[in-house]
């Protein structure tokens, strides 16, 4: 993995936590630990303090597997000081902002199978937010809601695992994109025409950390 | 020539397998990538293919300098000379 990595080693380990504020802190419970089963697993009850005039506040953690936690922020005495049209709770919009833009930021959390989708699926459809869409992606299946403050929550399942070929894919790309965005007005024809130009330079001589294990190309190729 | 570049995985495989039925398009291998080239436009059937349309918009890895996408719809992928 010495390209993908620039040759630094890879140390670490997954999500600690990722936080976020919240003005309905019982809703969020709900969600969370009574709707979709994450163990409460860590609470901080703190009072103000710090030059800024502080709230007290509680920070309160969630299990979202594999020790990856998601954690909130209740600030007591606080009103949302956020302005906007649409958004969620820590970030508002106006109303021509761009849904897609809107959408853009999200936490997807990895479930390993199927079955285990359609599970999280059924807990979300019983419950006060269900599922908005189910969407088969380019390799992942996932399932999307918004929690109780507007926050864009999905959780995925892998479809096949992802093959050594698209990990160099990857690298392709990303160093495609850095070279158009070195030049003057960055194009996505752009970058499929150095991506061409990178593939005919290194894809050839690249070998498979293990057999990719691909579909009978040797039928396509004449 | 229009040179198409599209990543080996099995959801790909169909565009290269409809590619290849037109009798003026050679499909090679690049590393992990199929070469897909026609000495004029290029066109792919999307319908032929199956690929649901998060796969379709995203199966093309390269584009040779000098040759231009001039359709990616719901219909087709074309390319050609610029």
């Amino acid at each position: 993995m010495t390209e993908s990595t620039g040759g630094l080693e890879h140390r670490v380990r997954g999500v600690d936590h990722v936080a976020f504020p919240t003005f309905d802190p019982a809703a969020t419970v709900r969600f969370y630990r009574d709707v979709l089963g994450f163990p409460v697993v860590h609470s901080i009850c703190a009072a103000g303090w710090g030059p800024e005039h502080h709230p007290d506040f509680i920070h309160f953690f969630f299990d979202i597997g594999n020790d990856d936690r998601i954690a909130f922020f209740y600030y007591f005495g606080t009103e949302n000081p956020t302005r906007g049209d649409k958004g969620d709770a820590y970030a508002k919009f106006a109303a021509d902002v761009p849904e897609y833009f809107v959408r853009s930021r999200h936490l997807a959390i990895h479930v390993e199978n199927e079955e285990d989708l359609l599970e999280y699926r059924r807990r979300l459809d019983a419950s006060d937010w269900p599922v908005e869409m189910q969407i088969q992606h380019e390799t992942i299946e996932s399932i999307y809601t918004h929690d109780p403050n507007g926050y864009f929550f999905e959780i995925t399942r892998a479809m096949r695992p992802v093959t050594p070929q698209e990990d160099l894919d990857a690298t392709l790309t990303i160093d495609a994109l850095l070279d158009v965005l070195d030049r003057p007005e960055p194009t996505f024809g752009k970058l499929l025409a150095r991506k061409a130009e990178l593939i005919v330079d290194r894809a050839a001589g690249w070998q498979p950390a293990e057999p990719a294990g691909t579909a009978g190309w040797e039928t396509v190729v004449r | 020539m229009s040179t198409l570049y599209v990543l080996d995985i099995p959801e790909n495989t169909a565009v290269a397998t409809i590619a290849a039925e037109d009798p003026t398009v050679v499909v090679d291998k690049i590393g992990p990538y199929f070469e897909i080239r026609a000495d004029g436009p290029l066109v792919v059937d999307r319908r032929a293919t199956g690929c649901r349309h998060a796969v379709w918009y995203s199966c093309v890895a390269g584009v040779a300098p000098g040759d231009v996408i001039t359709q990616h719809d719901k219909d087709a992928l074309r390319v050609e000379s610029a």
